[in-house]
């Protein structure tokens, strides 16, 4: 299981399949003031990015992947959060 | 790219070339049967090739031309008077939309309405070549968003961007697509937005998590052919938009410029996989040459065993012959995907300036190593814009001198042994040495007492040099803030030579002498100083050896009288910073790399090789005199010396 749901915080781990996305948004839909953990993340698939664009819960980390570490930061502070 | 897409490129501009040889024909000879036919089938095919894509515009006024050749071919009368211009003015726009349809994957938005004025023969239809750079597309709101987004990105950049627009489909996630892993392949992205595909995200509670919402924008420093590369598998969800840095005016040259190495690229191997071969065979060459260095040392010990070592070096040497000679083969490529394009850009050119030309092209199918046809296109526009702009005169000065009123500019293409020589000639009223002189003087590129030690060809090749420009007024034309110096800085790129011949009042011949083959270059070993070093035998006039008495004092220096012609005699050793030992009888290298000939007096001549130059790289680019370096048989490295910069 790559995401795991700890109290406050989603802590989203691996290689993000696709799948990911579902928990991620259940875990937001029943408590949005979760914090989403992504530093052990390997990389999001688009669908769990777009989960977060979408409930823009709080963010600690960032996927490791350079691609995603590099433009989904820009992404992020573009959204002034 | 679209592979459909990549094949009507190729397919598409054969027949524009194709079309254009039978339109040239019947410029002189409207009612030449087998050229109408041939204009017909080019015009018929091209037509079934538009309508696989969203050309409609194309295919309308192909329909047209292609009523009228056939109309023309029916009645066996021949065309008639003003149906050539407007047959060509069609083909030219296909042409044009072709280039469009590369560039940006659709025909701009004034296609409809260019298309009408075609076919209704509006007085105006030609007149606007410089708005085909700017697509009408560059207006698109969605692209003025995202360049307002990133408006660092734009400042900072050097290069000319792609906008790309990825919408994917609402089911991609079903179909196990990543659009992220995709967009992560772009090459050289700058600026990336993720956007909601509604103009805003759904609700929390509306989430439908594998469907996807997603918009993706982003700006790359790639070309756009790069971008439909690394988006091929999703066709139809990308949109790709050249972004335009300096925004006033789009250059044209920088437009052509910029897809000109994907025109010519078209080898079905990718290009840098046959680069990799050659400098493999290259590093081979070398390795054998070490084998001759073996069989020397071999010899004082075991004369059999060197023997030995000789003849298989022999067997390699040819073999690896053959492959160098494979590979060369290869890499050539017919010179005419890189200059179909000119006759339609000799007519916008001649158009924008009032001026008519009649453009011949001969030995187009000549072929020469890839990287000389990737890198002639340019100068060469160049040079065909000088001539059109100041080579040819004005209609009333050509009547005045008794000429015809359309000037005539010839490109001819012939192979020399290994050279490639590409010669374009025009008509027009020739270089005035005076005022070439006198520029050159006025604008401090050379003293008067140096121009006139000038020879012919010496005030010629002023021309080139950076900063002169002999135009009064400068035009749009060729005033674009770039010089003949380019053109001079992009042949010698190539190791190639200019040669200027010029009749006042009858025109004016460039001889462009570039190598066919580029891969090894045939070097000479010299000893200077108790140093060796390498210089291209293509910089070689010859070599001699002079007794004493024949070395003259000449002002400063010495001369030497060689084939009747005084010769200033320089020493090597000296421009290279050590003492000149003086040696007799005098060992001459006799240059011409800088236009006059001129004699170096080396130590000693010895063996000749072929190798691969590389350019100079970390500290000894910055010094003047080293063209280059080898790696010779016993892996040392041998500088190779470029005698065009030792005699400036």
């Amino acid at each position: 299981m790559s995401v795991r749901v700890e109290g406050r915080t989603i802590r989203v781990e691996g290689n993000g399949p696709v799948e990911d996305a579902e928990p991620i948004l259940a875990a937001l839909q029943e408590d949005p003031h979760r914090t989403v953990d992504l530093s052990q993340a390997l990389r999001l698939h688009t669908a769990s990015v777009q989960v977060l664009l979408a409930l823009r819960p709080a963010i600690v980390g960032a996927p490791s992947d350079s691609f995603q570490a590099r433009h989904f930061k820009l992404i992020w502070l573009n959204e002034e959060r | 790219m679209d592979e459909l897409l990549e094949q009507f490129l190729i397919e598409g501009r054969d027949l524009v070339a194709e079309a254009n040889v039978a339109l040239g024909v019947l410029a002189d000879d409207p009612a030449n049967a087998r050229a109408i036919d041939s204009a017909f089938r080019a015009t018929h095919t091209l037509k079934g090739s538009v309508g696989l894509f969203d050309m409609a515009p194309a295919e309308r006024i192909l329909h047209a031309a292609e009523d009228l050749l056939a109309r023309a071919r029916k009645a066996g009368t021949g065309l008639e008077i003003g149906d050539v211009p407007r047959l060509v003015a069609t083909i030219d726009q296909v042409d044009r939309w072709i280039d469009a349809l590369e560039r940006s994957g659709a025909l701009g938005a004034d296609a409809a309405e260019v298309a009408e004025r075609l076919l209704g023969n509006a007085p105006e239809q030609d007149a606007q070549p410089a708005a085909e750079a700017v697509p009408e597309d560059t207006a698109s709101p969605w692209l003025l968003e995202l360049q307002a987004r990133h408006p660092d990105v734009l400042a900072d950049s050097a290069a000319p961007l792609t906008a790309f627009r990825y919408a994917p489909d609402g089911d991609a996630f079903f179909r196990g697509e990543d659009p992220l892993a995709l967009v992560a392949t772009v090459p050289g992205l700058e600026a990336l937005d993720l956007l909601p595909a509604g103009g805003a995200w759904p609700s929390p509670d509306d989430f439908e998590p594998f469907q996807c919402v997603m918009l993706i924008e982003g700006l790359s420093t790639a070309p756009a052919e790069a971008l439909a590369l690394a988006f091929r598998m999703v066709p139809g969800q990308v949109t790709l938009l050249p972004v335009e840095i300096d925004l006033p005016t789009t250059d044209a040259e920088e437009s052509e410029g910029a897809f000109t190495a994907a025109a010519t690229t078209v080898l079905r191997v990718e290009a840098h996989r046959v680069d990799r071969l050659a400098d493999t065979v290259g590093e081979l060459v070398v390795a054998t040459n070490a084998l001759a260095l073996l069989a020397e040392r071999a010899d004082a010990v075991d004369t059999p065993l060197a023997l030995g070592i000789r003849a298989a070096q022999a067997d390699l040497e040819r073999a690896v012959d053959a492959a160098a000679r494979a590979v060369s083969a290869v890499r050539l490529v017919s010179l005419a995907p890189a200059l179909r394009r000119l006759p339609r850009l000799v007519r916008e050119i001649a158009a924008s300036l009032g001026k008519q030309i009649a453009f011949t092209v001969t030995g187009a199918q000549s072929e020469v190593d890839k990287q000389i046809a990737d890198g002639l296109f340019e100068p060469l526009l160049h040079l065909i814009r000088n001539a059109i702009d100041h080579g040819i005169e004005d209609a009333a000065a050509r009547a005045a001198a008794g000429k015809p009123e359309a000037g005539s500019l010839t490109l001819a293409i012939a192979r020399e042994a290994g050279d490639i020589l590409v010669s374009l000639s025009d008509d027009g009223g020739g270089i005035d040495r005076a005022r070439i002189r006198a520029t050159a003087i006025a604008r401090g590129l050379v003293s008067p007492e140096a121009a006139d030690a000038l020879s012919d060809a010496g005030i010629l090749a002023l021309i080139f040099a950076p900063g002169f420009s002999t135009a009064a007024a400068v035009t749009g034309v060729s005033g674009r803030g770039v010089g003949m110096d380019a053109v001079q800085a992009a042949i010698d790129r190539l190791r190639g030579r200019i040669e200027i011949d010029s009749l006042v009042g009858r025109g004016t011949r460039f001889t462009l002498r570039l190598p066919a083959n580029a891969i090894t270059t045939r070097l000479l070993v010299i000893e200077v100083a108790h140093d060796f070093y390498a210089v291209p035998f293509d910089q070689i006039a010859e070599t001699v050896r002079v007794s004493g008495e024949r070395l003259v004092p000449l002002g400063t220096g010495t001369a030497c009288v060689l084939r009747e012609r005084t010769v200033p005699v320089l020493s090597l050793a000296e421009l290279l910073g050590s003492a000149d030992s003086g040696t007799l009888p005098a060992k001459l290298l006799v240059t011409r790399a800088g236009g006059e000939p001129v004699a170096l007096r080396v130590d000693g001549f010895h063996e000749r090789m072929d190798a691969m130059v590389r350019p100079p790289s970390g500290l000894l680019a910055g010094m003047p005199l080293v063209g280059g370096t080898t790696v010779m048989g016993d892996g040392s490295v041998m500088l190779v010396l470029d005698m065009a910069e030792l005699v400036a």
